[in-house]
């Protein structure tokens, strides 16, 4: 079921001033709808009530001072109405465009962030930011030479460099760190027992 | 318009984003090994603010010298890249014109540099079965190559003997408990930070209490460190030369206990000092361990695990000493070891035995 048709339409409909396609819409909905067409009546029938009551108008009235008296009716009307309603909060319209153009941008940003600033970079901001918000003591940043021995792998960090060293995704039987600055980690291959040790040195 | 500005910056993203990666070869014109192939083909490198570079590379050598090859080391490094790295085979026997293979798996973050990274391979060292040693040794390799061969002697006589005295029963007794004890690893994360050692957030002093090895040509006491959360650094402690011979090098065992009583290998501390026949002197270094995890250090012990005679030679502990209860559970078997326990685990007593007899 289609939706009525408003009844400043419907007016407009009855007066013949609605523009070619919409006078053909409503005349098209107001054949279906009962509701509508006794509305259009009414009109209608109000329409031609006031062209008889036009003869009645005294032959002096000041069409003028008619015209401000209700203009000023109208005014306070609409005054006092403002007074007892109450007021709505405008929500400001959300545009797509200037959303798809944040998106964009927020996308750029991500991109660009990903493309140009090491992932140990973006966990240390983190860290960071994690730490501020929790309140907890920052340590200060490690800028090496450090060496690590660890399951994953031996690795040497100095000024924001890395160097690791792993073997095709195995994990270390063993590893080890050493006072004069180096780390190791032994390998065993399953199937022949070959023995491969990888180290990191900080020189 | 539009349209174009956003295919040149997706062409700009990804011509940042892949690059190539150049390698270098490099051994010595006279080197004993020569390099009959060699795959980079997994390896790249990716720019984000540095490169990040993965090297998978699997070369084939071959030894081009006259005398059989014991283990090789090769170094690893790019420029501008932090320290250096090596890979290391310490169980190899290749014999004259015997081909073996060596696996590179690295991960490098330099900074960005104009032209595509660069990583370079060369040959640290090479030693043989007569303990000879070929190669430049940038990375003192050398000396860690001859102690993992003197533990393959050691430890290979040791099972063949226990071959024929106690027979195979007993040499696959053995096996299981070097398997069991190497499964029973209890290692921890650890870093190393050298030079401001003296800066760290100490809580305490604590005492090394030393394990002696009655057999070991230096003795160490007197030890202490600072320990605070998770950390330990700047130890220094005493040495003795009690052998009849100079002593060029020594190597201590840090080991750490926590509070729920479990001990572990923490590090180990490496001294270049010079030592004459029942001299004494001191070691103190300038470095901090630190955990990757929480650890409250009860206590701290070491022991001698190797030493370096002027002359070249090296003393390793006997297995016998290394059988005390302390040392068992903390001292990892000798790469020879797990090539030996893996062979048996793998392919059983009869290949384990046909393996030792070819030594």
């Amino acid at each position: 079921m289609t939706r009525h048709v408003i009844e400043t339409d419907l007016a407009l409909y009855a007066t013949g001033d609605l523009p070619f396609w919409r006078n053909a819409l409503v005349n098209l909905h107001v054949r279906r709808c009962d509701e509508c067409r006794d509305l259009l009546e009414a009109l209608r029938a109000d329409r031609q009530e006031l062209r008889r009551s036009i003869n009645e108008l005294p032959a002096n009235v000041d069409w003028d001072q008619l015209a401000a008296e209700m203009t000023a009716n109208i005014r306070v009307g609409l005054a006092a109405g403002e007074c007892v309603t109450p007021r709505e909060h405008k929500v400001a319209a959300i545009s797509w465009r200037p959303a798809a153009i944040a998106a964009g941008l927020v996308m750029l940003m991500a991109g660009a962030w990903w493309l140009n600033i090491p992932r140990t970079d973006t966990e240390a901001i983190g860290r960071a930011l994690r730490n501020m918000a929790t309140g907890r003591r920052v340590p200060q940043e490690e800028r090496g030479p450090v060496v690590g021995a660890s399951s994953s792998g031996v690795e040497v960090l100095e000024n924001g460099g890395r160097m690791g060293i792993e073997q095709s995704g195995l994990h270390p039987v063993m590893y080890s760190v050493s006072t004069q600055g180096s780390a190791s980690a032994r390998y065993v291959d399953q199937d022949t027992g070959q023995v491969t040790i990888t180290a990191v040195y900080d020189q | 318009m539009t349209n174009r500005i956003y295919i040149a910056i997706a062409v700009s993203a990804l011509s940042l984003h892949a690059q190539g990666l150049n390698h270098k070869i490099d051994f010595p014109k006279d080197s004993p090994v020569s390099v009959l192939s060699a795959d980079f083909g997994n390896s790249n490198a990716t720019a984000r603010g540095a490169n990040l570079i993965e090297v998978n590379a699997a070369l084939s050598l071959r030894n081009s010298g006259q005398k059989r090859i014991r283990s090789m080391t090769l170094m690893v490094s790019a420029p501008d890249a932090a320290g250096k790295g090596s890979v290391s085979v310490p169980t190899l026997d290749a014999g004259p014109g015997e081909t073996f293979s060596v696996h590179i798996g690295t991960r490098l973050v330099r900074p960005l540099a104009a032209g595509n990274p660069v990583v370079e391979v060369t040959l640290d060292g090479v030693l043989f079965d007569d303990l000879s040693f070929f190669g430049p040794d940038m990375l003192h390799s050398q000396r860690s190559m001859i102690m993992w061969e003197l533990e393959a002697q050691r430890d290979r006589k040791y099972f063949k003997s226990l071959l024929a005295s106690r027979g195979a029963e007993e040499l696959g007794k053995e096996m299981r408990l070097s398997l069991a004890r190497q499964a029973d690893s209890s290692q921890r994360g650890v870093q190393m930070v050298r030079g401001r050692a003296t800066n760290i957030d100490a809580e305490r002093e604590a005492q090394f209490a030393f394990l002696d090895i009655p057999e070991s040509p230096v003795e160490a006491s007197s030890g202490i460190a600072r320990i605070g959360s998770s950390l330990a650094g700047a130890p220094r402690f005493e040495v003795r030369n009690r052998s009849s011979r100079a002593v060029a090098h020594l190597e201590v065992g840090w080991i750490v206990k926590d509070q729920q009583g479990r001990e572990f290998l923490a590090a180990s501390m490496p001294a270049d000092l010079k030592l004459a026949p029942n001299q004494s002197g001191q070691v103190a270094q300038d470095a901090a361990l630190r955990f990757d995890r929480p650890v409250s250090i009860q206590s701290m012990s070491g022991f001698v695990s190797s030493v370096e005679f002027a002359d070249g030679t090296q003393w390793i502990p006997s297995r016998g000493a290394l059988d005390q209860p302390r040392l068992r559970p903390l001292v990892a078997p000798s790469p020879e070891e797990q090539r030996l326990s893996q062979i048996y685990n793998k392919r059983g007593l009869p290949a384990l035995i046909a393996e030792l007899n070819k030594f």
